[in-house]
């Protein structure tokens, strides 16, 4: 009695349908990366019109027209601004320094939002990587798996 | 064949190219020695620096000194390569423009032909490569009505449904193909059934191999894995070649790279020399357990018919021409994916698949590939020689070099075309 022929189809089918219920593998993350190209703050219109109008004015400017009710008015414009020049310089002092903590603000809220969409990147990147390689790992440890031969349910991998 | 003035027959055959060193180059060589054994053999190929004619072994070679080098063939397979990305089969009917790209630089290097044709009046031509549009108008222009051949040659990537090269095919009389595969698909594109014909290729086993096993793997019943890639090169053949080594760390795995040979086991390796001569791949193929090819094959897998001669299973990538021996010759399995291939070498290592497949697939290739008397018999019926008058002693000629090996007629004297 001679060994009996083997046909490598049927041998290949047999190995297939064998290996087919315990086939597993990571399910990979969307390698898309997350969206947001960096918006910044500084394109915010407010702060613009900030930037514009923060400096009031300190001292009267005489507009110099002729007339008694010209003069008079000048008068009463330079004495009001007399009395309430401090005032006025203290409170432009205040909008100066408010401005310029906006500024700081505002800069340090682009680096922020920088830094985390390049955080986010980094991860799915991460991510991305280390599915690949447990999905290498998968097929390795796949082969070792004791009685690979579907016999034993307990040797079952969960399917993805 | 009507041969009025002449004892034997004269065919000539024009080939792009002539030399060894490629599968394509070495079965023109070897359908030149089948065609010497009954008829003088003129080859004419656009190779060479000048314009010159001299004897090779049993042929004469006319070389026409016009070829533009592989810048050519480079460029015309690059476009072929787009085409074929951005079409269907059945929508490659081609345009001039399309056409002039890719006769460019390879049909006028044909034109001294005609008159090589003219001075030979040959009784047969023999048009080697069904792209060779450049020797068909050659040949056209001398004698369109002369009986013609076509070795086929037709590779993997899927030239044959490109119209453009229809005319090779269809004015001659035969195809010659070398494996059932290539004959499917010459079939499935012309509808030739009876005229298409599968010679298969001369290859035998070198006995030597069996003498003395490679130092670095020596008789362990290695893994023998064949790549084409440098070792640090980042390519899926070395990925699945690493993924060989640790999956089975503890059977010894030996993988040929260009840049050297590295025999691995449980963790440690051993570097060898590269492995160039033919020799010493068989004493690799002949002492292994089985052998992994994850090469592309050019034309039909010679070295996994070779490992079946040497009674070592193949393990092969299922879109690889070398399925076929696997396949329809019992002497193997196949793979699709990374998984697949891990399994197919597991169950070919287990000793009774392993002797089973081995004695099948030996059997196969020494049926379709073993035998020069076989293989010359087939070459010329097809081209419809006569072959009843050819002696013994010619019939067993190594068909590399033309020149008798040995009187005895035996197949197993013959020798690997790249001896």
């Amino acid at each position: 009695m001679g060994t009996p022929p083997i046909d490598p189809e049927e041998l290949l089918r047999r190995i297939r349908t064998e290996h087919l219920a315990l086939r597993w593998g990571p399910l990979p993350p969307d390698p898309v990366r997350p969206g947001g190209a960096g918006e910044q703050i500084r394109s915010q219109e407010s702060l613009e019109y900030l930037h514009r109008n923060w400096m009031l004015p300190i001292s009267f400017d005489d507009p110099g027209r002729a007339g008694v009710r010209a003069k008079l008015g000048g008068r009463v414009g330079r004495f009001v601004y007399t009395v309430l020049g401090p005032y006025f310089r203290a409170e432009r002092d205040l909008l100066a320094h408010m401005v310029r903590v906006n500024d700081a603000l505002e800069k340090r809220c682009d680096e922020l939002t920088n830094r985390i969409l390049e955080v986010r990147h980094q991860v799915a990147d991460r991510q991305v990587a280390e599915a690949r390689n447990q999905a290498e790992l998968a097929v390795w440890l796949h082969q070792a798996l004791p009685g690979r031969d579907g016999d034993d349910p307990d040797d079952e991998v969960p399917s993805a | 064949m009507a041969t009025t003035d002449r004892d034997r027959p004269l065919v000539v055959i024009l080939t792009p190219h002539w030399g060894l060193g490629t599968e394509r180059g070495t079965v023109t060589r070897q359908v030149a020695g089948a065609l010497a054994c009954s008829a003088d053999v003129h080859v004419v190929t656009p190779e060479g620096s000048a314009a010159a004619s001299g004897p090779d072994s049993v042929f004469t070679v006319h070389r026409l000194g016009t070829s533009s080098g592989e810048r050519a063939e480079l460029r015309r397979d690059l476009v072929l390569t787009a085409v074929a990305a951005s079409t269907s089969p059945d929508d490659r009917r081609g345009t001039a423009d399309l056409d002039r790209l890719l006769d460019r630089g390879l049909v006028t290097s044909w034109a001294p032909a005609t008159e090589v044709l003219g001075d030979l009046r040959p009784d047969l031509v023999v048009v080697a490569d069904h792209r060779n549009v450049g020797g068909l108008a050659a040949l056209d222009r001398h004698d369109p009505g002369l009986p013609t051949v076509v070795l086929s040659l037709a590779g993997d990537d899927d030239h044959l449904t490109f119209a453009h090269f229809d005319p090779v095919v269809e004015r001659a009389a035969h195809v010659l193909v070398v494996t059932e595969t290539e004959r499917h698909a010459v079939v499935e594109r012309f509808g030739r059934d009876t005229t298409t014909h599968r010679i298969g290729a001369p290859l035998a086993a070198n006995a030597s191999a069996f003498s003395e096993p490679n130092t670095w793997v020596g008789d362990t019943g290695y893994i023998l894995v064949l790549t084409d890639r440098e070792s640090t090169e980042a390519h899926p053949q070395n990925e699945l070649a690493g993924l060989v080594r640790l999956r089975f760390s503890d059977r010894p795995v030996g993988i040929t790279h260009t840049d050297g040979f590295f025999a691995w086991h449980e963790g440690r390796v051993n570097t060898g020399w590269p492995i160039e001569r033919s020799s010493d791949l068989a004493r690799l193929m002949a002492w292994a357990a089985l052998t992994v090819d994850l090469r592309r094959p050019e034309l039909y897998g010679r070295a996994a018919v070779e490992s079946l001669l040497y009674g070592t299973p193949i393990v092969v990538a299922e879109d690889s021409r070398a399925r076929e021996h696997a396949q329809r010759g019992r002497g193997g399995l196949w793979f699709g994916d990374t998984a697949e291939m891990t399994w197919c070498i597991e169950s070919l290592l287990e000793s009774s698949t392993n002797e089973v497949l081995r004695d099948q697939g030996r059997a196969y290739a020494e049926d379709e590939y073993g035998s020069t008397d076989r293989f010359i018999d087939r070459v010329t019926a097809a081209c419809g020689l006569d072959v009843a008058d050819i002696p013994d002693i010619v019939r067993v000629a190594s068909l590399s070099t033309g020149k008798p090996s040995s009187p005895s007629g035996l197949d197993d004297q013959a020798l690997p075309a790249s001896a």
